[in-house]
């Protein structure tokens, strides 16, 4: 059963949206790490690092992303996590942006995937064809 | 009153932003104050639905105007809603927005910052209007803050350690929140001896995210519980609008009967519970015409409910906080859909009610059977443990098990219940009144449906 380790990225209390990605996830067959709303990139490695995840889902819907995101790719290399899949979803731009600049800039910070309002199930359903295409690699 | 208590208040009230306490006066003024600013005196002598708009402006002057514009309306029960900076105990900031606010004319704060205020000037403006005030904030420490409201003339006080916790915050300590709201019960209980009672209110509507009734009910026996264990002897039991008529009506019948049940269990019977309504709290219609529609719908059923006083909304819900003319046209509106809706029939579901209230009873039996010592650790235990589940609370400490959906008529049923401790008699009940999909990801598009249901 792949790990998932997901939450809302800084001061963002928008839970709704978390607690639907956690009950897709379970329906989905992962075994899901929940941090909630109100999460600090840090809590988030930690708990990679805790539960070993192959999966680690970030979301945010207020915007704050961009500014909490930036130190992802040190983290990243820091720990060691490059077998790691690194998911972010929901609004990642504070105003209107284009797809064509959201999902490149965030591809820098180290994210395999970036969904910018995008369906929950059309991304999930990305995401483990993702997954199952890394397995067969 | 007992020295350790008074102690404890002399502290709370020592702060650098805080002018100071004088209790003695402040106990002169609620013996003498007039009838007219307590709600439990009004609800006492009414026979219609008190009307309750939200509303806080952060500068004394702009709350007057409101004020104002309120009473052109013909409003029963004002509002005094506290800023967010105040709800975090952050007298510092709200002082410098309430400064910003008033040199520039822009509200910088999203309520009115009472503790920077002080009691003295909000005193004035209470009792200008001689009509009860009731205090809206969202505070796990609303210590200082209600020590501020009563000495101010605002005998009605929000909230509770359940309800203002479990939707706002993710790790404020919930056994903190117990405490310091069980302060706030004696120091309510403490007043009510003096003149008419002050009159405590709960907020039933939690996360206004597909809440099954049992649950509403549940936390609102348990925290009327909680404040008439302490000698608060006026409570409002309140919830929301769920999008079911008959679910509301249900819930009201069930949620009165079960409060005066448990109250006289401990001895409360001389205790006066009200039922409060509030209107639809989820996400509005951003056309402005059909949300004064549902707001229109939602009188409508808090008179067939039988609710001692309606919250009401505006047309402005969608889009932020409301001006004060669109506020009291709103409050016009109520009143006038109240004076035109006469005559209603009883109406009920006697299956319905049988099944909620045997949740009810269930639930409050699996908490009163906790090992704990006292009422608050025993609810403490059983939101920790599950037996007690917030649907999309954003705090650590709920179990987040629970899972709910909308049936054919827009009912709210329980399809995983989690640690519920509901028999299989009532779950199977629930379950049978929606056919779900096996598709799990169809099940979750009609979530994010129910939860959108006022939607155009």
């Amino acid at each position: 059963m792949k790990k998932v380790v997901t939450g809302v990225v800084g001061n963002d209390i928008h839970v709704v949206a978390n607690r639907l990605i956690d009950i897709s996830l379970q329906a989905r067959g992962f075994e899901v790490f929940n941090l909630g709303v109100n999460t600090y990139l840090e809590e988030f490695i930690d708990a990679v690092v805790e539960t070993n995840a192959d999966i680690l889902l970030i979301s945010s819907l207020n915007g704050e992303a961009e500014g909490w995101c930036r130190d992802l790719q040190f983290l990243r290399s820091e720990y060691e996590l490059k077998d790691v899949v690194f998911v972010i979803g929901g609004n990642l731009a504070v105003g209107e942006a284009r797809n064509e600049d959201i999902v490149p800039k965030y591809q820098s910070y180290g994210f395999d995937l970036v969904f910018h309002q995008i369906d929950l199930n059309t991304g999930l359903d990305t995401l483990e064809k993702f997954v199952n295409q890394k397995r067969g690699e | 009153m007992n020295s350790l208590l008074q102690k404890e208040r002399e502290i709370i009230v020592q702060n650098e932003y805080v002018d100071n306490f004088d209790f003695a006066e402040i106990e002169e003024f609620i013996k003498n104050a007039p009838k007219e600013l307590f709600i439990s005196h009004t609800f006492k002598n009414s026979t219609t639905t008190l009307v309750q708009p939200r509303g806080g402006f952060p500068t004394y002057n702009k709350m007057f105007d409101l004020y104002n514009e309120f009473m052109k309306a013909n409003i029963d029960v004002m509002p005094l809603t506290i800023d967010s900076h105040t709800r975090l105990n952050d007298y510092g900031s709200a002082k410098k927005m309430l400064m910003l606010s008033e040199e520039n004319e822009v509200d910088m704060l999203n309520g009115y910052p009472l503790v920077n205020h002080g009691y003295r000037t909000t005193r004035k403006m209470v009792t200008h209007f001689n009509k009860p005030v009731s205090l809206r904030h969202g505070t796990p420490d609303a210590r200082l803050l209600i020590e501020t409201a009563l000495a101010s003339g605002i005998f009605e006080i929000e909230g509770g350690p359940i309800t203002y916790l479990l939707p706002y915050s993710k790790n404020f300590p919930l056994d903190k929140a117990f405490l310091y709201w069980k302060y706030v019960e004696k120091i309510c209980a403490n007043y009510s001896k003096l003149n008419e009672p002050i009159n405590r209110e709960s907020f039933g509507p939690l996360t206004a995210t597909l809440v099954p009734p049992c649950i509403t009910i549940v936390i609102q026996l348990l925290e009327m519980l909680l404040s008439l264990e302490e000698g608060v002897k006026s409570f409002s039991v309140s919830f929301a609008q769920n999008g079911s008529v008959i679910q509301d009506i249900v819930t009201s019948n069930v949620l009165k009967k079960t409060a005066n049940y448990y109250a006289s269990k401990i001895g409360c019977e001389d205790a006066t519970i009200n039922v409060v309504y509030h209107q639809w709290m989820g996400a509005f219609p951003r056309n402005k015409e059909f949300s004064d529609s549902l707001i229109n719908t939602s009188s409508v059923i808090s008179a067939l409910v039988r609710a001692d006083k309606i919250i009401i909304k505006t047309r402005d819900e969608a889009f932020g906080i409301p001006t004060m003319q669109c506020n009291a046209q709103s409050v016009a509106n109520t009143k006038y859909t109240f004076k035109v809706l006469k005559g209603l029939p009883l109406i009920s579901d006697e299956e319905e009610e049988a099944n909620l209230e045997e949740e009810v009873h269930s639930i409050m039996e699996a908490v009163f059977n906790d090992s704990a010592d006292t009422l608050w650790r025993k609810v403490f235990n059983s939101i920790k443990s599950g037996l007690i589940d917030v649907p999309f609370s954003p705090h650590i400490i709920n179990k987040n098990e629970i899972i709910t959906i909308r049936d054919d008529n827009n009912n709210i049923r329980i399809i995983e219940k989690g640690n519920l401790p509901i028999s299989d008699k009532c779950f199977a009940y629930e379950k049978s009144k929606v056919k779900l999909s096996e598709d799990k990801t169809e099940v979750i598009n009609k979530i994010i449906c129910d939860i959108g249901v006022m939607h155009e």
